[in-house]
């Protein structure tokens, strides 16, 4: 087993101390506000959006999840040696960042608890939504068993492999309910379509790989204080697959754009208005601004927050914008709807980011998230 | 049994609301949040520019793309062709809200349309979302009728509280008949110039299979497949209404 060398931690303490701060905060406000007015604290409403900014949370979470146990895969199941050394990092982020997306829905939903027993004993088969959470339920317990094993060392047992393989159908299958959730709503024309799970499987893939470099950078003080193998996966393989993947991701946000634009389908003007924004000009400078810097192999931790805050934006306009376009609702509901999301939302994004870094650096310093099995 | 439903007929509603104060009575509905609503748009420009109006309530679809999303099966149709929701089961993920294209679906937890804020004013027991001074004698969350417990979504139940106490077998459910007029959903009581129709679909000889047939009835939205259940008539005329094509209230 090698414990490669890490640097000071500075960084990883930073990260800590910012991720319990934001933790307070966002837990504080969101439960004051949420104990005082229940969900009147949301922007959300029957005649406007039903799915605001937490929904938006835990798509981007979850799909994080689902992004992270592929790049994990690459080294784990697919047998690329190069990547082991961020493999167990990205198998313990793919856990907390689900529990930071879960968190975010719970927060959200009318009856969190009932869920518990609701869906299990009722289980609706025809409902997306079942599965998805099914599919997230089963990879919870299946990444954590995962998780145990390499850290006690058992990397390549036929035991730890099967379960990682699970691991990594189960994700798959996951976000890609989590894509049909949505993909199925011919109702709602900007998002039906049968590639949407292919989609969300794809910029999965890109935020997975964008917080698996930002914090293999946060984990060490500098490229030259990262151990050989992590700097070689760092400076080779690990960017051009990540500039590949989002390169592709671009075209397809393009098209997806172009077609929208196009088609005169009642729900599509909605693209209008999402153009019309400069959040989406801001989406598409971060996301291509980070393709080449990958490309380049340069500053790769400012092209991971780069895809970060490109992607929350791309989740943003996707789960809100399908909704903007009113359904039936009369001449008092303007032509597209308006929504803002509240104090109390943001704080609920708040207190996702901050569990997935708080759960990082946890993690980095007390479960040696940088082994890699010694072959 | 019965598949219950609805006829509109659009040449004699006149857009008096009066469906909606009674179904807002009936199940003790927050201002705003009315089961029953009519929609009033604007057809045609400037200098002619006509108001039409559209009544909808749940279309209690055929195939409720609403009862499908459901993850805990909260959203259920009954033997008798009714689209429910058990409130003991609905965990409030608002995922009905999304699939149904139609829009008729309340989570009440949200920003009060006006102040004072009614919640506030009147409010509710234990986990009822409020207390209306005047409040119906039925609590049935299982059905979802009565007044809407917090967390959970609500929409119209065809006063399925009235509706499945009728003798099994009536073709339509008139209000005209005086040993009926209890039976019936209280915005089709409440009609004054009878545009409104409850009966059984399946039975060819009800007076709503007839309407549908010779007046050649039609359903909003039919491209979604959801098959509503609720059917719209109307003479044609250029005065009378029409079932609006697209879900958007674009100004023409
Ligand atoms: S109109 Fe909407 S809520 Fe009513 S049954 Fe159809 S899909 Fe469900
Ligand atoms: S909000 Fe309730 S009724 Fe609607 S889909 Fe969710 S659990 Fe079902």
């Amino acid at each position: 087993m090698a414990t490669q060398t890490q640097g000071s931690g500075g960084a990883v303490s930073a990260v800590l101390m910012a991720g319990l701060a934001g933790l307070v905060v966002s837990l504080g406000i969101a439960f004051f506000n949420l104990l005082s007015g229940g969900h009147s604290a949301f922007n959300t409403g029957s005649d406007g959006v039903s799915w605001g900014l937490p929904v938006v949370n835990y798509v981007f979470f979850a799909l994080t999840s689902t992004g992270l146990t592929l790049v994990a895969s690459v080294a784990m199941t697919f047998g690329n040696k190069a990547w082991y050394p961020i493999a167990k990092r990205c198998v313990w982020l793919s856990l907390v960042t689900l529990v930071a997306g879960f968190a975010s829905l719970a927060l959200e939903l009318g009856h969190p608890f009932r869920m518990l027993w609701a869906i299990p004993l009722n289980a609706q088969l025809v409902s997306p939504l079942n599965w998805m959470g099914i599919f997230y339920a089963v990879f919870l317990v299946l990444g954590i068993l995962k998780f145990l094993r390499i850290h006690n060392g058992d990397w390549n047992s036929s035991t730890s492999k099967q379960i990682g393989l699970a691991a990594l159908v189960t994700e798959l299958l996951a976000g890609g309910m989590l894509g049909m959730a949505f993909g199925a709503m011919a109702m709602r024309p900007m998002w039906y379509g049968n590639l949407v799970p292919l989609y969300f499987i794809l910029t999965a893939a890109c935020t997975g790989a964008a917080f698996a470099v930002l914090v293999t950078c946060l984990s060490y003080d500098s490229e030259e204080t990262m151990p050989a193998q992590v700097r070689t996966l760092m400076r080779g393989p690990l960017p051009t697959a990540f500039a590949g993947l989002l390169g592709i991701t671009i075209l397809v946000i393009g098209y997806r754009t172009v077609i929208g634009l196009w088609s005169n389908a009642d729900g599509l003007q909605v693209w209008d208005a999402i153009v019309a924004s400069p959040w989406y000009w801001i989406e598409a400078a971060l996301l291509i601004g980070a393709f080449f810097l990958l490309l380049q192999r340069k500053a790769l931790a400012l092209a991971s927050v780069m895809v970060i805050g490109g992607f929350f934006i791309d989740r943003y306009d996707f789960v809100i914008g399908g909704q903007l376009a009113p359904l039936f609702k009369g001449s008092w509901v303007p032509d597209l709807i308006a929504y803002t999301p509240s104090t109390t939302e943001w704080m609920l994004t708040l207190l996702a980011f901050s569990i997935a870094f708080l759960g990082w650096a946890l993690g980095e310093k007390l479960l040696k998230l940088d082994a890699a099995p010694q072959d | 049994m019965a598949k219950w439903g609805m006829v509109i007929d659009l040449e004699k509603c006149t857009g008096c609301q009066a469906c909606s104060t009674a179904c807002q009575m009936e199940n003790n509905r927050l201002p705003g949040e009315n089961y029953q609503d009519v929609l009033y748009y604007t057809e045609g420009r400037q200098p002619t520019p006509t108001l039409k109006w559209f009544p909808r309530p749940c279309m209690h679809c055929e195939e409720p793309s609403c009862m499908h999303v459901c993850p805990t099966k909260a959203t259920y149709k009954t033997e008798d062709g009714v689209v429910l929701i058990d409130w003991d089961k609905c965990i409030g993920c608002k995922y009905c809200m999304i699939a149904c294209p139609y829009g008729v679906r309340f989570y009440t937890d949200e920003k009060p349309l006006i102040e004072p804020n009614i919640k506030q004013v009147f409010k509710g027991d234990g986990d009822l979302s409020w207390n209306p001074p005047y409040k119906g004698p039925q609590q049935d969350p299982k059905h979802g009728v009565g007044i809407q417990p917090n967390g959970v979504v609500s929409k119209c139940n065809f006063c399925y509280h009235k509706i499945s106490k009728a003798p099994k077998g009536t073709p339509d459910l008139d209000e005209s008949n005086p040993e009926l007029v209890e039976y019936v959903p209280a915005c089709v009581r409440t009609c004054a110039p009878k545009a409104r129709y409850f009966g059984d679909l399946d039975n060819p000889n009800s007076q709503v299979s007839r309407l549908i047939s010779d007046k050649q009835g039609t359903r909003l939205l039919d491209h979604t497949g959801n098959k509503p259940q609720v059917y719209y008539v109307s003479g044609g005329g250029a005065a009378s209404g029409a079932v609006p094509g697209t879900r958007s209230n674009k100004k023409a």
